[in-house]
């Protein structure tokens, strides 16, 4: 029997149960959809594994490692079905969950929801203790006060519980303490201690995300119980891993005991994938860009990783509105969500402007054009009329769009704007694009980067239709379409680095710090990251370490992210160090303030290491098979154009726009001047004419 | 040169207004992330617009709060009058903190950037931010005069064809405690024009755009119709309504509104209002008229973009001298503690119409708490911490605990408080039973405990409202507690100014907001649910 060279991915999503199986001698993978079984989400799992592996005539004992992701924690929270849970704060501080930032997300609403905290009052306790900002202990713990505290709230039926202590990321004592005598008084009942969960400085944040971690801790060790044993009993004895939000992978045990880390883990894994095939054309600075049928995501991709934010926000009372969420100071890939997708629904608003979305017809009853009762026009039913879809060939020819049906939703609002029914259609899809593309700019900006400087990479079933006039808007002139879109996420697990982060909040400039302090901090995270790397993939496997903090001019409210230089750190580094903050500041912002002190607020420390034979084949090749034209409406004219079979296209191969290249999932759209080449691994680049060019010669849209 | 009028259509306006939008919030977020002000940052007390070569605004920020989205359009138009084109060239950037032309207090820096294309001026990119000081004394209602409050920054060129005016930055300096800091945040604002006009010449470059007036006309018009419309759907008449704030305490101030719709019209007259003051609480009219179109919107067009199109068919007025339009040299530091009552004017005259869209009394104006000491390395400091009450119940639902209103600031971190200030604070909790009864309760306010460990003495101010006339409630609501400030235990007047030793104590206990309906009416879940969760401890006032 030969070593174990297969490596499995698995990929729960709302839908459908994703996994991958890769060969890590040949690059070569294999993959299989499974519908999700929300009711025991293992069995999917399970039954999907068993599948594919009788498919293609693997061995389950040929596998050397799994990898997984899923959505399911998130929905948890969203929907509100985690554990009965308790939490002990500092006293005089149990209604900081209750009273939040104090700040609404809406100016003009009398009546905006916000969420509801996830433990209620009754079910916040208190008990008397107090550390300082500095760390020392003013007060010290009342060891009754805790204990009589957790017997109410176990009274009352808590089966998870958190504990939060100002302060406590200066000094956690006063929190581990509490850990070990509730541990003694209630063996068994899952403790999420603050300190340990988001050891940062805002009590408010620290507590919302330390609540969420007791709020699902109970079903993520259930689950992920049940689907180790569940792997086993199906002979995988490899080794399980968890995709974390920030994209990094860790332990079982890691991940049970911190699962609100796991939240993003499904988008993380999408982003990772992107990131991967932009790299393989050379491409590192990319914004990937996924459309589906309701909504838009958006992740950048700077120096050939995903940005990480280390804020999310979870289970928002208005999907597409920052602030109405349960705010979680955890490190994830950075996504925005854009009320943007295949089903967004047009209609004229109050000011007698098109707007597209963010409602949605989803896919029930879905866009006019399914012929499944829908009569809203929506931006597939557009693209339909703009001949940018195939009417027989939709979803790999499993549906028939009706176009007589879009040609009615779409005249409907058409007559209502005084537009001629192919001037809507066209509206329709360049509002789309715009709101995309808005939504695109300001989130670049807020990174202090420009969009024009990046390469656009599309995915999902409407990345490829609306790539190229998205691109055309930032000013971008490279776009790239890569293969196996469909399952890109769980390939992504297999691809992704074993990656743990740590922070700690210090809050002093850098003329208070002593370089030993500093360097002895670096240490303890370091240590920590780098004994959960080895535990993940063996103590052999070479880890890169790399430091960061969070950084600013002294007095400002607001931290950037520096990359520091490696340790260890002695009296010559401080210069290095204030350089590093320097660069990093100048490369977002055009000024320098007239300030001298540098402040560090949070170093973090990111140890990652690469899991062996985490290569894709290169090159898909076959022979080329032409397969007709279509219609396609550009400047209000029908003009035919040639569609291309994306499985037609051999490496080297060169197309010329205006031309649409089809796969089963999705069709490209090439606008006039555009030139697409396919290249050996498999990508799809396209370069879109010069900016002036651009502005000239509107492409499917009508100016401006 | 002749010019033919160019009309949009559903797409291309729609296209085009996105563009704008999306770039007045690029500034924004770039404003955010380079400022020092915590006012800025963690509470958004700012805000970016672009106007029309007339100053008439034609977008702003998404996130700005009510009253600089009110006043900073008319600061741009002040500056023309002072600048008109002739006087402007590329490259100059203008500034103004003056409390009439301004927002009604100092530390509001405006700047304003004329933008040219093809040498003829085209449009303005401006802004408004708090800076973190503008020295004076700290802020507090005790000065009687302007003069008291800082450094005054007439109309004038902070820039010139790019060049910045060193002394004017030297005056600046030397007048604030925070001169990095205050200069940092100025240069963050110039950078945010600098970002709208770059966008700006891009759009209408690509768009084909010459000038802005036929798209000003344009959105301008739209948003117009729309106000007007919805005004039109309201009966005409002559609304008036009335409230009483602590004021002086030995001198409570009376607020008088007349609203009047005819038409497509309104208009507010502050005709019977008491007149100013001798102390900062002074509310001037760019700040009235901002707070009452707040509140208009608020009860109309809630959706509404705001432009100057929104405005025109809204007209304010208020005697000369009176508290909501004082003279020169009226103080007006903490002008919010009369401008945050008058979108609950507002609400009291257009409650009379449309009920459905108002909601009873708000713990507000915001409560907050000024410390200025000399730290233990010996240099000057300055902090404010802001807390807030509750909101009024409405036909809807609870009025939300703990929430800022009409402004939008959040409160600041304990943790991050008992950093940066030698404080202790030794809770921060709900108020039970705060919250006015009503079969909608309103939102509970909170009550924080602070102790000083300085070594040195810390000068502490307050912002402190409705400790004397509580947060009403409407529709047979009751109203919501009234706030309490006590030192050491000791109720003191809010509006003055003490010194706190080390081991002194501040008790903050900010107002709960007024009930909607009557409390008998009630649903037994809803009590039987606060009464579990300690948010009612008392259920008398529903009858039970």
């Amino acid at each position: 029997m030969s070593a174990p060279h297969l490596a499995l991915a698995v990929d729960i999503g709302g839908t459908f149960t994703d996994v991958v199986v890769l060969d890590q001698r040949t690059g070569r993978f294999h993959a299989h959809k499974e519908l999700t079984t929300p009711d025991n989400p293992a069995r999917g799992v399970v039954t999907g594994i068993a599948r594919l592996f009788a498919r293609e005539a693997l061995a389950c004992a040929d596998v050397g490692r799994i990898v997984h992701a899923t959505t399911l924690f998130t929905n948890a929270l969203i929907e509100r079905r985690g554990a009965r849970t308790g939490l002990i704060t500092t006293a005089g501080f149990r209604d900081t969950l209750e009273i939040g930032h104090e700040r609404k997300y809406e100016l003009y609403d009398l009546h905006l929801p916000l969420p509801e905290p996830l433990v209620r009052r009754s079910l916040r306790e208190e008990a008397s203790e107090r550390i300082g900002p500095d760390g020392g202990i003013e007060q010290p713990l009342d060891a009754g006060s805790l204990r009589a505290a957790a017997a109410r709230l176990v009274d009352k039926g808590v089966e998870s519980l958190a504990v939060v202590f100002l302060h406590a990321y200066a000094n956690p004592a006063h929190e581990q303490a509490a850990g070990r005598i509730l541990a003694e008084a209630h063996p068994g009942l899952p403790v999420s201690l603050s300190s340990e969960v988001a050891p940062q400085i805002r009590e408010y944040d620290r507590t919302s995300t330390t609540v969420a971690n007791a709020y699902i801790k109970p079903l993520a060790d259930a689950y992920l119980g049940r689907l180790s044993t569940d792997l086993r009993e199906l002979g995988l004895r490899a080794p399980l891993f968890m995709m974390l939000s920030n994209g990094g992978l860790t332990h079982l045990e890691e991940a049970q005991r911190v699962p609100v880390q796991l939240l993003e883990s499904g988008p993380a894994a999408g982003a990772l994938a992107a990131a991967v095939f932009g790299a393989r054309s050379g491409l590192r600075d990319l914004l990937a860009f996924d459309m589906g049928g309701t909504t838009a995501k958006l992740c950048v991709v700077q120096g050939g990783e995903p940005l990480v934010a280390h804020r999310f926000e979870a289970g928002r009372e208005r999907r597409f509105t920052r602030g109405s969420g349960l705010p979680l100071a955890i490190s994830t890939v950075e996504l925005i969500e854009i009320g943007a997708g295949g089903g967004s629904i047009a209609r004229l608003d109050a000011l007698g402007l098109l707007k597209v979305g963010p409602r949605s017809a989803g896919s029930e009853p879905g866009p006019a054009c399914y012929a499944r009762g829908g009569t809203a026009p929506t931006v597939t039913d557009g693209n339909l009329l703009l001949g940018l879809l195939d009417a027989e060939g939709f979803a790999g020819g499993t549906m028939r769009l009706d176009a007589g049906l879009a040609e009615r939703a779409v005249g409907e609002v058409a007559t209502e704007g005084g537009l001629a029914t192919a001037e809507a259609a066209s509206g329709i899809h360049a509002v789309v694009n715009e709101t995309m593309a808005a939504a695109a700019r300001v989130h670049v900006a807020e990174h202090g980067r420009d969009a024009r400087d990046f390469a656009l990479l599309v995915t999902g079933g409407g990345g490829p239709l609306h790539g190229c006039e998205v691109a055309r808007r930032l000013g971008i002139r490279r776009v790239v379409c890569p293969p196996a879109a469909g399952v890109a996420s769980a390939l992504g697990l297999l691809l992704a680095p074993a990656r743990v982060d740590r922070v700690a909040t210090l809050a002093r400039t850098l003329d208070q710090l002593p370089p030993e302090a500093l360097e002895a901090a670096f240490q303890r995270l370091e240590e920590e990251a780098g004994a959960v790397v080895a535990a993940t993939l063996g103590p052999d496997v070479p880890r890169e370490v790399r430091r960061g903090a969070d950084m600013r001019f002294a007095g400002q409210g607001y931290e950037i992210v520096a990359a520091l230089p490696p340790g260890p750190y002695g009296a010559a580094s401080l210069a290095p160090l204030r350089d590093a903050f320097l660069a990093a500041y100048d490369a977002i912002f055009t000024r320098r303030p007239p300030v001298q002190g540098i402040e560090f607020v949070n170093i973090r420390v990111s140890v990652s290491a690469k899991p062996p034979g985490s290569s894709l084949e290169p090159g898909l090749a076959a022979a080329p098979t032409p397969v007709g034209q279509r219609g396609l409406r550009i400047e209000g004219k029908l003009v035919p154009v040639p569609v291309h079979a994306r499985a037609g296209l051999v490496a080297g191969a060169r197309l010329q726009g205006p031309a649409l290249v089809e796969d089963g999932m999705s069709t490209l759209v090439l606008p006039p001047g555009a030139v697409a080449s396919v290249e050996a691994n498999g990508n799809l680049v396209v370069t879109l004419p010069g900016p002036r060019q651009a502005a000239d010669t509107p492409l499917m849209e009508h100016a401006p | 040169m002749e010019h033919t009028p160019r009309s949009f259509d559903a797409v291309e306006l729609e296209l085009l207004w996105r563009r704008l939008i999306s770039l007045v919030d690029e500034a924004a977020a770039a404003l955010v992330r380079t400022s020092f002000s915590t006012l800025v940052r963690e509470s958004y007390d700012f805000s970016c617009v672009v106007t029309d070569a007339e100053g008439q605004s034609l977008v702003q920020a998404t996130e700005s709060i009510p009253s600089f989205i009110g006043t900073l359009p008319e600061t741009v138009k002040h500056f023309l009058r002072f600048f008109p084109a002739e006087a402007l060239r590329p490259g100059d950037v203008l500034i103004t903190n003056d409390l009439w032309l301004g927002t009604g207090h100092l530390p509001d820096i405006t700047v304003a950037k004329p933008i040219f294309r093809h040498g003829r001026l085209v449009a303005f990119s401006a802004s408004t931010a708090h800076a973190p000081d503008i020295g004076g004394k700290i802020r507090s209602p005790e000065p009687r005069e302007v003069f008291e409050e800082g450094l005054q920054i007439p109309p004038m060129k902070l820039l010139r064809a790019g060049e910045p005016d060193e002394t004017l930055v030297a005056i600046i300096r030397k007048n604030v405690r925070t001169p990095e800091q205050t200069m940092g945040d100025l240069w963050a604002q110039v950078v945010a024009l600098d970002l709208m006009e770059e966008r700006l010449h891009v759009l209408m470059e690509q768009a084909g755009l010459h000038d802005l007036s036929d798209l000003a006309r344009e959105v301008q018009a739209r948003c117009e119709n729309a106000m007007r419309a919805a005004i039109a759907a309201l009966p005409d008449g002559t609304y008036h309504s009335a409230l009483q704030t602590d004021g002086l305490l030995d001198k409570p101030v009376t607020l008088r509104m007349a609203l009047t719709i005819a038409g497509d019209r309104i208009e507010v007259d502050y005709s019977g209002t008491d007149p100013q003051v001798d102390r900062a609480i002074n509310c001037a009219l760019c700040y009235t008229y901002a707070m009452t179109m707040y509140g208009v919107k608020v009860c109309t067009t809630p959706t509404l973009p705001n432009n100057e199109g929104a405005w025109r068919p809204i007209s304010v007025k208020a005697p000369e001298g009176c508290i909501v339009n004082p003279v020169f040299p009226a103080s007006g530091g903490s002008r919010m503690l009369i401008g945050h009552y008058l979108p609950m004017l507002v609400f009291g005259c257009l409650g009379q119409v449309v009920p459905e869209r108002v909601m009873a009394a708000c713990g507000s104006p915001m409560w907050g708490m000024n410390q200025s000491g000399v730290n233990a390395a010996g240099k000057p400091y300055a902090n404010m911490f802001f807390f807030n009450g509750g909101m009024g119940g409405n036909v809807h639902g609870d009025g939300i605990s703990c929430l800022s209103w009409p402004s939008n600031v959040s409160s600041t971190p304990v943790e991050i408080s008992e950093h940066i200030a030698p404080l202790r604070i030794h809770h921060k909790r709900l108020r039970p039973d705060s919250g006015g009864p009503g079969r909608h309760r309103g939102g509970l306010g909170q009550e924080i405990l602070i102790e000083s460990r300085s070594d040195t003495p810390i000068a502490v101010s307050f912002l402190a409202e409705r400790t004397i006339f509580p947060a009403f409630g409407i529709e047979g609501g009751q109203a919501g507690a009234p706030g309490m400030l006590r030192i050491n235990g000791e109720k003191v007047d809010p509006k003055r100014q003490y010194v706190l030793q080390r081991g002194e104590t501040v008790l903050l206990a900010t107002p709960g907001g007024g009930g909607h309906g009557d409390p008998g009416l009630r649903g037994p879940g809803a009590l039987a649910a606060d009464l579990a969760s300690g948010h009612v401890t008392d259920p008398a006032p529903y009858g039970r």
